[in-house]
């Protein structure tokens, strides 16, 4: 027949702060008292049943790695890819653009600086073959980036093909994980692939530019001894 | 070293920026929250989830561990907040545990070649888990964590009602209740034909 103190005495039998004497007052009572034993045995068995567990492999993930170095480059490497230096070709690209659509010239005179908007006609001609070539420079440099990486990727991917097929004889859980990490380190390679081509665009940049600042003090020049 | 110190030393070297000390941390406890996930979510894409949002959010707050608590106690914190947000946030949602084993059984299946894999094994254990996830999805997603706490993590009841925000005694009343439920649950299905 049913026990009124079951519920109370399973709770703290399961409870692993029980003092010495009241785990012995508890195990008298169960010796003696036929439901709540049973009760008793009927838990644990659900309760070892849980134990069966097996833990199972967790499946490939980056564990937060590109999170981590993305956010970490900067103040690791002083000049990350994400850091500020990339911006000031980008910034100087925009400030010259300006000079040449707008054909400002700058001259100085012995009253100082002046600048004016007036078309400078025969330099026009010039400036506007530079712009073109300027331009031509810049898609010319992407494309070339842009080839090279698909071109890496589809290397990698031969090459993947290649394990996969090796691996595929002799195919265990512990082989998939070695295929996962290589194809992740031909990614993360990818990405500093990226990273150098995108550097070389932006010295480039750097060169062009250099290039039309001369252009404009050149402008600046013939407007001051004309 | 003790395992205590190493977490400690990890997690100051990860702080710095060492993207191995960070590896090295997650290494140490993916399997563990993968698997509370499996028990916890019933199946691997939302165990996977459960996963990532763990250690994201040990990722975001990483400077805010202070070497007073442990870390694992800390992590497994985390987890048990994201598990209730995520169950929450899935309540609505058909359970995928049955396609789910069927679809890993098939993977597992298509792998196995004549290697030192067994993959009987492995199936057998993974339906034994499975059937131990399915049991265990009967239960509130309160009921499953103490549960999970108690047997899987080896909690005290105390330290247990510290981590829900409870009493001791409401701990107590939910693992009896739960295990009163496993039970049922069990019987249910060996009835079953
Ligand atoms: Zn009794």
């Amino acid at each position: 027949m049913p026990c009124p103190k079951t519920e109370y005495l399973i709770q703290e039998y399961f409870a692993d702060d029980l003092a010495p004497v009241a785990r012995e007052e508890i195990e008298v009572h169960f010796n003696s008292c036929e439901y709540c034993s049973n009760e008793l045995e009927v838990l644990l068995r659900s309760q070892s049943d849980l134990s069966q567990w097996q833990d199972q492999q967790v499946p490939h993930w980056d564990r937060g790695m590109e999170l981590f170095r993305r956010e970490h480059s900067v103040i690791n490497e002083g000049r990350g890819f994400w850091s500020g230096w990339q911006w000031i070709s980008t910034a100087v690209s925009l400030a010259m653009l300006a000079v040449l659509l707008l054909n400002v010239n700058v001259v100085s005179n012995e009253e100082g600086f002046s600048i004016s908007f007036d078309a400078l006609g025969a330099q026009n001609a010039y400036l506007d073959a530079r712009m073109l070539a300027f331009e031509q420079g810049q898609k010319e440099a992407m494309d070339a980036l842009v080839q090279r990486i698909e071109d890496s990727q589809e290397g990698n991917n031969i090459e993947l093909l290649q394990v996969v097929m090796e691996q595929a004889q002799q195919t265990t859980i512990e082989n998939l994980e070695v295929i996962y990490a290589y194809f992740e380190r031909q990614r993360l390679q990818d990405l500093e692939d990226m990273r150098v081509g995108y550097q070389e665009l932006v010295d480039n940049d750097f060169a062009t530019i250099r290039s039309l600042q001369q252009i404009a003090q050149f402008i600046s020049y013939q407007g001051e001894i004309r | 070293m003790s395992l205590i110190d190493e977490d400690q030393e990890l997690v100051a070297a990860a702080i710095n920026g060492s993207a191995n000390a960070w590896e090295k941390l997650v290494k140490r406890y993916e399997g563990k929250i993968y698997n509370q996930g499996l028990r916890l979510m019933g199946n691997s894409s939302d165990a996977m989830d459960l996963t990532q949002e763990v250690f994201l959010g040990l990722y975001r707050n990483l400077h805010r561990f202070r070497g007073d608590a442990k870390f694992s106690t800390w992590i497994f914190r985390i987890a048990h907040n994201k598990a209730i947000d995520l169950s929450r946030r899935n309540r609505f949602l058909p359970s995928r545990t049955q396609i789910e084993m069927q679809e890993e059984i098939d993977a597992l299946e298509a792998v196995h070649g004549a290697s030192s894999f067994e993959p009987e094994k492995a199936i057998g254990e993974l339906q034994q888990n499975n059937q131990i996830a399915r049991i265990l999805g009967k239960l509130s997603i309160e009921q499953r964590l103490v549960v999970e706490l108690k047997v899987f993590q080896s909690l005290t009841f105390e330290e247990i009602a510290i981590m829900q925000d409870v009493s001791a005694n409401t701990v107590k009343t939910r693992f009896y209740a739960a295990l009163k439920k496993l039970k049922a649950v069990s019987e249910e299905y060996y009835a079953l034909p």
